[in-house]
């Protein structure tokens, strides 16, 4: 579900466009957006809360932000202006969530955009949706979002490697609605000639990396083209949350290369493209291994045409994304089976040559579109190659990864010392035995549902580098959709969760934070899936016995782990009262033969010298 | 229900929780969980980082007087689960169980913390124990040896 504005001819030449989508995850956008080119006003809200008021908040807020524009715009400067209308904004929001206990809490992010002139806008934004600014093909983010993390690391409290573990890193230190007003960061910015600002949802950022984006602000596609382009990539990354994107384009100097490529280049490309196909079958694409038991037509279009058309799509809108996917479909597929990378070097090299072949016959009528294209090709070829390089650097690390285990096995096969940590089929703690019973939450095929649905949201809502939180996640779902009614799912998840951590605060510390967000993220996902109130209830009741089950799972682990260590001081202090043993009964025995040598020695003297030796 | 009268609700349920007849007039098994369930009521759900400090204190005391980390992993468990039958059935609306059971999972969570917590100290202590053992042993070996080497000596001497 996705709902654009239309592309606006905005004051002073401006090219505005926004798009936002409900994503794949999510039943419902509580996403909100203002697009006023007559205003000049660009806002994004995103909101939040449970039993659907997220959706409530952001619309609040964005009405009675716009509205306060209205009126007030006129009697007021414009960086006050924007500021005013944000804290109403907020106030409004407050307001509205006292008046029932549905809407208790809810609240919404904002960033907003007031464009003076083409030469000067100003930045508002409270929470985490962002504000970027895309000049001279640098793309730099001008709003830093407000979580109570990021503010402990301003104020020197938390180093950026303990922010990047920090359970509470997602959780927002500002928002619209929490209280009557907020602190608003206002940003006064000059614009130059060309210039991209792009205001986006965390929906976007979450599941798009910086590069991508940049890439795609920096296509010189129209403003409209490159928010749908933008929502594209992020429901390709995933789409776990409801994203929006306003692009806002200053006007450029002169039409660019990249255009003239665009409008002619794509167009003669694509008509040479049954050369390019002839090309590459004299060239051998068919007798490549990865083509084998395809015929020769199925060879040329499953994998030369669609080439082609992809290096088409990308030409047209100056992107490389077709491309590498393209080169990633390919390439994936193959190296999982385990196929030769000299084989997709073979391919990428005939594909490469045939490109250039049809280039060159384009240059040879038109010398300077065949110039352009030859350019854009070259970079087509580049981006397949580096998709190619991703690849098979994680073929790299999976390689790695089996080196080390191998290695780690030897290793623990030489050395004699155990493993400290030990995992027994007979566990030592009595409740963590896989056949202890535990009460089940009669699971129906609706709760099952709601309850996956649930954590597929929590897991969305997971930061990517939050490994240890998804691995929670998914043990979590294991345990609370598992009907045998023992403890043995909770045994086996925590035992996975808990691999070959060392017994002291920094091993086992981390799971329990990493649980205690799990914890935070799944009472607030649980309001995000679409069902009555009981049924979350229920689900709620579910994930949190499946939690109590696994948290208590994890601690006997610890506790197994532990018994050791009192095992083996048991055992060297019995060894120390045997030896304490010996040497009493030593010392006795050489008190004895002291006692026997003195007298030995006391009677070999003459009679009336004994009963004097000294000892 | 305002948060008073919720935990109005869940103290009522107390007696069933921890099935309090059994035990008479002691503490029964498990009442420190009980209590820092309803303090966590009391909080309002306020998501500070940090331990429950009362609660911390609670298990630790326990743990000191002898008690099994085991047991109070146990109580522990048995308060949750009981909690969740007797909630699902006394309080009607969906949204305040949601608020009591979301407590109780953070509860549990803290008393799991605190109970590893303690194993993990142990064990730190019990290594150190280990390698105290380990030296006194080397030294009482060194003695050993030398009063071996007097006994032979002087069971020659004497023999002599």
């Amino acid at each position: 579900m996705s709902q654009s504005s239309a592309p606006a001819p905005a004051a002073g030449g401006l090219r505005v466009a926004g798009d936002t989508n409900v994503g794949k995850v999510r039943t419902t956008n509580e996403d909100a957006m203002i697009v006023d080119p007559v205003r000049g006003l660009y806002v994004v809200f995103d909101g939040m809360g449970g039993a659907n008021a997220g959706d409530i908040a952001s619309q609040t807020a964005r009405d009675a932000l716009k509205d306060f524009v209205v009126q007030r715009r006129a009697s007021m400067e414009p960086r006050a202006l924007l500021e005013g209308a944000i804290q109403h904004a907020c106030l409004t929001v407050f307001n509205a969530a006292q008046e029932s206990r549905e809407r208790h809490g809810m609240g919404t992010t904002v960033v907003g955009c007031l464009v003076v002139d083409a030469k000067r806008a100003i930045v508002g934004h409270v929470g985490d949706s962002r504000c970027y600014l895309l000049r001279a093909g640098r793309l730099q983010a001008l709003t830093r979002d407000h979580t109570i993390v990021e503010e402990l690391v301003d104020r020197g409290l938390l180093s950026a490697e303990e922010a990047e573990r920090h359970p509470y890193k997602n959780v927002l230190s500002r928002n619209l609605g929490a209280k009557p007003e907020t602190r608003v960061d206002v940003l006064d910015l000059e614009l130059k000639p060309g210039d991209r600002l792009l205001l986006c949802s965390d929906g976007l950022y979450g599941y798009a990396s910086a590069e991508a984006i940049q890439y795609l602000l920096g296509s010189g596609d129209a403003p409209e083209h490159v928010a749908r382009d933008l929502i594209d990539l992020a429901l390709r990354g995933g789409g776990g949350d409801n994203v929006s994107t306003i692009v806002i384009e200053t006007p450029s100097a002169a039409p660019t290369s990249t255009q003239v490529v665009r409008t002619h280049g794509a167009v003669a490309w694509w008509q040479k493209r049954q050369r390019f196909l002839q090309v590459a079958k004299e060239r051998g694409i068919t007798r490549n291994p990865i083509c084998r038991g395809l015929s020769a037509d199925e060879a040329l279009d499953l994998v030369a045409l669609s080439l082609c058309q992809a290096i088409f799509h990308d030409l047209e809108k100056s992107t490389g994304v077709n491309v590498w996917t393209f080169a990633q479909n390919l390439a994936g597929p193959w190296f999982e089976r385990g196929g030769e990378w000299a084989a997709v070097r073979n391919l990428v090299d005939i594909l490469g040559m045939s490109a250039r072949t049809v280039v060159d016959e384009i240059r040879a009528a038109d010398n300077n579109l065949g110039f352009l294209l030859d350019i854009a090709v070259s970079r087509a070829l580049v981006v397949a190659e580096l998709a190619l390089g991703g690849l098979l650097a994680e073929r790299l690390r999976q390689v790695d990864a089996d080196l080390i285990h191998v290695h780690a096995a030897i290793g623990e096969t030489i050395d004699t010392p155990p493993p400290e940590v030990t995992f027994q089929d007979q566990p030592t703690v009595p409740f963590l035995r896989p056949d202890r019973p535990v009460t089940n939450s009669g699971l129906t095929e609706e709760l099952v549902t709601a309850i996956t649905k649930t954590l597929t949201i929590a897991r969305a809502r997971t930061s990517p580098r939050a490994e240890l939180v998804k691995q929670i996640l998914t043990a979590l779902e294991t345990i609370a959709v598992d009907a045998s009614g023992n403890f043995a799912s909770a045994v086996t998840a925590a035992r996975d969760l808990y691999g070959v951590r060392s017994v002291d605060d920094a091993g086992v510390m981390p799971l329990y934070d990493a649980l205690d967000s799990v914890r935070i993220i799944t009472a607030s996902s649980v309001h995000q899936i679409s069902a009555s109130d009981a049924l979350r209830a229920k689900v709620l009741s579910a994930i949190s016995s499946a939690h109590q089950r696994l948290v208590n799972a994890v601690t006997g682990l610890v506790l197994e782990a532990v018994a050791p260590f009192s095992e083996r001081l048991r055992e060297v202090q019995g060894v120390t009262g045997e030896l304490r043993d010996q040497v009493a009964r030593a010392e006795r025995k050489r008190a004895e033969l002291e006692k026997k040598f003195a007298t030995t020695i006391d009677q070999s003297q003459p009679w009336d010298k004994r009963g004097t030796t000294e000892w | 229900m305002s948060d008073v009268d919720l935990i109005e609700a869940v103290s009522v349920l107390r007696d069933e929780v921890l099935d309090t007849v059994e035990h008479g007039d002691r503490d029964p098994p498990g009442a420190e969980v009980f209590q820092a369930l309803l303090r966590a009521l009391s909080v309002g759900g306020e998501s500070v980082p940090g331990l429950d400090l009362q609660l911390h204190d609670s298990v630790t005391r326990r743990l000191a007087w002898g008690d099994s980390e085991e047991g109070v992993l146990a109580d522990a468990e048995m308060v949750f689960d009981r909690l969740m039958i007797a909630v699902d059935r006394a309080l009607r609306d969906p949204a305040d169980r949601m608020v009591v059971i979301e407590a109780a999972t953070q509860v549990a969570v803290t008393v799991a913390r605190v109970v590893a917590l303690a194993a993990v100290g142990r064990a730190a202590r019990d290594r150190a124990a280990r390698l105290r053992e380990e030296l006194a042993q080397r030294q009482l070996r060194e003695v050993l040896e030398k009063q071996r080497s007097s006994i032979v000596r002087l069971e020659l001497e004497t023999r002599d």
